[in-house]
């Protein structure tokens, strides 16, 4: 299957700072792709490229099938856009909602209905077509939203912090229909800050200061980038533990310590005989590692 | 005392109760979390114990002075790091001296020295919460109240940020921070669980883990294969992909025929934690379907 | 310095920084003053020179030519065409070449002479009412003083009736009305919108000292306003100023406190920048440009409007303003004014202190 996704030393220059450099990566069809990096890092930039938005300053990028660099306008039939603040209407019924939408695309009449009654199954938004979309729950206006976006059968959807804010029920259901779309053979390209979320993608892209610093899986990027293990300690302070394990990174974390030993073949055991040495009586637990360590690494402030 | 006592707290607008009946006290030293979704009545919370609000029951006491960080973007944009702070402190009224020192301790831990002359709004989303965490900081309330600090702000800056809160716990500062990052309970001395106006449960980080009473299993195998199969599956409350392999909440007393029936189909499972989210859903279905 | 005065003058100094910062506020306070004036000045004029009139004479006499020269020695008129009938000037009035036509009768200079003058006739083209009325006015000076007739009335305290007098202190107070006003409607509502405003209040600061604080940089601003327009007024339209200057700030403070009062006021309670604006320039601009005896003289209006407009600021400011330009008015006479302008201010910044409301609802 051909990539859905081809970049190939994207580049993108605002006089003499370079926000996009050398970015080269690809997402194959159906695969759900995370884009993770702080503000400032780039990630938009790259985003407002592949959508068309920008003009890139150097390098290609395919997107859909469409040479999104020489034409950009072509590449809005093939993409769905859904960005945090929701562009709904508020004032309009749900029905309104999708026939703007689905009209902005040129999708009338009969096309429009049947995507309509596709999209509001796919979505559970079935009852809800003559309700005020500002009476709606936040996660049932966001599923609307991603409705909106895909009433055109997209081939690359583009997802910009889709779940900020919207209560865990509903962000479940959410990316359980993320995930139906992308078996269906969309591919999903997610921008977000919720670290856990970043766990659902297939891979996931660490932008820093304009560069790629990371592609992989997350338990590959976890392997490579924060290998070992992290404990939670309970009953010692920071500086103890710290002076116990040298080489450790010590962070606090509400009451309880999280600590990475430098020894990475270390196990609770043997940490718990540590801090034993050094008269400290503390619980010692394994716990996760998880991206937000990654992304420190990456980032160069490690714990 | 407590620092923070909050007591039966409610507040309506309108039609909608915002707040229901919210109690929590707080003491110095200790981070709680008020953790729930947009619309679960967190910022309203707040602002009642602020006093920016007027609770239509309940009590609010605090012990001390009182600094307050609003989920907007709260600052003069059109004015620098150090007309920003010096702004404040003529509202506050700090003398000279106290200023200084204060204002030096903040930018050096802030590690906005080196940006004291750049306009708020050009600074980083991070750079900028920084900022409007150190004017609150400014005249050494004993009570912290900050609303939704790290949301929308990258992993490096919001590491900073508790970094930063972490100093300043060790001073005896008591602090309420909203989230709606459910995994920030961990990073809290106790958190509530909020939602719809109500605290669905409340303690600390372990403790809320340890009363989860449904085994999660993190189970490896075809990921398709297996959600088809979990779809369909009612003893399976929840399961979400984690990495490789997928996160899965089974109801309490169904472990081990749900491990059987996972393994017959080719899946190795084997046990995992809890998580903060899997506690909330957990709690929050039990309450919207209650009568 | 007590606490209280440092916190207003924290929120005057950081509104100044505002202020300065943003251009527009600049270009909108110090621009628009000049571009009015200039407007009012030379492009739109109430004075009219050069009508263009036809003569018929009929009589052909010394004293005849005599009447025609007078006509034209000021700059009002110029002889555009000479006829031998009024008939002959209807084409020309029609097509507007001339826009009057002085007829000399026959006999003129003989019955002038017999104490028993036939006067002149002015036909003026009615079409355009301000320059015929003008037009007329003028004749009717220039015509009075050939023979024995009562002495021309002249126009006290403006008796070149220069427009410009008029539209001076017009354009005074129409400026500061509406610069004062939507500067400080937008100023609050933006805080609300931003949300700066909550942060504020988690502060000790309290509603009266915000309101004082923001209304001090713009009431500096709204001086450096007047100070303009009277000396490019002064300067570049002759306006004299024939009262004490004392006087003509001391007014014009008072009514900047009045319509930055206003617009506080507006924004406090509206929170919105786009409502604020809008309200904030119904109430002080159409109000000031319409019923403060600007334009139009409040005398003849209906009785509702009159009773409106002494409620006004803006009718208090003009008379002021006409009484220390123009009459060298003191403050014997000025001081109800002055008084209803103090009064006005006090009650509108009194609500708007009292409905700031500290808590969000």
């Amino acid at each position: 299957m051909s990539a859905a996704i081809r970049v190939r030393g994207l580049e993108r220059r605002f006089g003499d700072f370079v926000a996009v450099n050398d970015v080269s990566f690809e997402v194959g069809a159906g695969e759900i792709f995370g884009y993770l990096g702080a503000n400032g890092a780039g990630k938009s930039t790259t985003i407002r490229m592949l959508c068309g938005l920008l003009a890139a300053t150097a390098g290609a990028a395919e997107v859909a099938g469409v040479d999104v660099v020489h034409r950009p306008a072509d590449v809005r039939r093939a993409i769905g856009y859904m960005s945090q603040r929701f562009s709904l209407y508020l004032d309009l019924t749900v029905d309104e909602n999708l026939a703007f939408f689905g009209g902005a695309y040129g999708i009338f009449g009969a096309r429009l209905r049947a995507r309509r009654e596709a999209v509001a199954a796919e979505l559970d938004l079935g009852a809800l077509g003559a309700e005020l979309t500002g009476s709606l729950a936040g996660g049932v206006r966001q599923r609307l939203a991603l409705a909106c976006a895909i009433l055109h059968e997209p081939r690359v959807v583009f997802l910009d912090e889709p779940t900020a804010g919207v209560d865990p029920e509903a962000r479940r259901t959410f990316w359980r229909l993320i995930r139906r779309l992308a078996r269906a053979g969309s591919t999903i390209f997610v921008t977000t800050h919720y670290m856990d979320e970043a766990e659902y993608c297939d891979r996931v892209g660490l932008m820093v200061d304009g560069r790629l610093a990371a592609l992989d899986t997350p338990s590959g990027l976890k392997r490579e980038l924060a290998p070992g293990r992290m404990f939670e300690v309970h009953g010692a302070r920071a500086a103890e533990v710290a002076a116990a394990l040298p080489g450790a990174t010590v962070e606090p974390f509400g009451a309880s310590l999280h600590v990475r030993p430098a020894d990475t073949s270390a196990d609770a055991a043997t940490l718990r005989e540590a801090l034993a040495r050094r008269g400290l009586a503390a619980s010692v637990a394994e716990t996760d590692v998880t991206l937000e360590d990654v992304f420190l690494r990456v980032v160069g402030r490690t714990p | 005392m407590s620092a923070i006592e909050a007591t039966h707290l409610r507040r309506r607008f309108g039609e909608r109760v915002a707040v229901r009946d919210v109690t929590l006290r707080v003491e110095a030293g200790e981070i709680y979390g008020l953790i729930g979704p947009d619309g679960a009545g967190k910022t309203t919370t707040l602002r009642m114990i602020a006093d920016l609000l007027e609770p239509e029951a309940g009590e609010v006491r605090l012990d001390g002075a009182l600094g307050y960080m609003p989920q907007q973007y709260s600052l003069y944009g059109d004015l620098s790091v150090a007309e920003n702070l010096a702004f404040f402190r003529e509202m506050y009224g700090l003398s000279r001296d106290a200023f200084r020192a204060r204002r030096d301790r903040l930018l050096a831990l802030t590690r906005l020295a080196a940006f004291r002359d750049r306009r708020a709004q050009a600074l980083s989303g991070g750079m900028y919460k920084k900022l409007a965490l150190a004017c609150a900081l400014l005249h050494e309330p004993k009570v912290l109240l900050l609303d939704e600090p790290t949301t929308g702000v990258d992993p490096v800056s919001r590491r900073e940020l508790w970094d930063l809160l972490h100093e300043f716990l060790a001073e005896g500062m008591a602090i309420v921070i909203a989230t709606p990052y459910m995994d920030e309970a961990a990073r809290c001395h106790r958190a509530g669980m909020l939602d719809r106006g109500v605290l669905l449960v409340e303690g600390a980080p372990s403790e809320l883990l340890a009363a989860f009473r449904h085994p999660v299993l993190a189970v490896r195998g075809d990921r398709d294969a297996l959600e088809d199969l979990l779809a369909g599956d009612e003893d399976v409350l929840a399961y979400t992909p984690a990495g490789a392999r997928l996160r899965i909440v089974v109801r309490d007393g169904r472990e081990r025929d749900d491990v059987a029936r996972l393994e017959r189909a080719g899946a190795r499972t084997e046990p995992a934690m809890a998580s903060f989210e899997d506690v909330f859903l957990a709690r929050m279905r039990d309450a919207r379907s209650a009568p | 310095m007590n606490a209280s005065l440092r916190r207003v003058r924290a929120i005057a100094h950081k509104e100044v920084l505002h202020m300065i910062r943003d251009a527009r506020v600049v270009y909108l306070a110090l621009g628009l003053p000049v571009i009015m004036l200039l407007l009012f000045g030379y492009g739109i004029s109430m004075d009219v020179d050069h009508i263009p009139i036809a003569v018929v004479d009929h009589d052909h006499t010394r004293a005849s030519r005599l009447l025609v020269e007078k006509l034209v020695a000021g700059e009002s008129f110029v002889v555009a065409a000479r006829a031998d009938s009024a008939a002959e000037t209807e084409p020309l009035l029609r097509r507007g070449d001339v826009m009057a036509v002085v007829v000399v009768p026959e006999h003129y200079q003989r019955d002038l002479a017999r104490r028993e003058p036939q006067p002149a006739q002015l036909l003026v083209d009615g079409s355009d009412g301000i320059v015929a009325s003008i037009a007329l006015g003028d004749a009717v000076g220039a015509l009075q003083t050939v023979g024995p007739a009562p002495p021309p009335l002249l126009a006290r305290f403006n008796p070149a009736m220069r427009s410009a007098y008029n539209f001076v202190p017009g354009v005074i107070a129409v400026i500061l009305a509406m610069v004062s006003s939507l500067l400080t409607g937008l100023t609050i509502a933006r805080e609300w919108e931003r949300g700066s405003m909550e942060q504020l209040f988690a502060t000790p600061v309290r509603r009266s000292e915000i309101i004082l604080g923001k209304l001090i940089p713009y009431a500096a601003l709204g001086m450096l306003q007047t100070l303009l327009i009277v000396t490019l007024g002064s300067w570049l339209f002759d306006v004299p100023i024939r009262g004490s200057l004392l006087l003509l700030f001391g007014a014009s403070a008072l009514f900047l406190c009045a319509m930055l009062g206003i617009g506080l006021t507006v924004s406090v309670i509206t929170k919105s920048q786009l409502v604020s604006v809008q309200v904030a320039l119904l109430v002080t601009m159409l109000p000031t440009t319409l019923l403060s005896g600007f334009m139009f003289p409040i005398s003849n209006m209906p009785w509702v409007l009159r009773v409106i407009a002494s409620v006004l600021p803006g009718r208090y400011y003009i008379t002021a303003l006409r009484g220390v330009f123009l009459k060298g008015n003191g403050i014997g006479v000025l001081a109800p004014d002055l008084l209803a302008l103090a009064a006005f201010s006090v009650f509108v910044l009194a609500v708007g202190v009292v409905k700031f409301q500290r808590r969000l609802s």
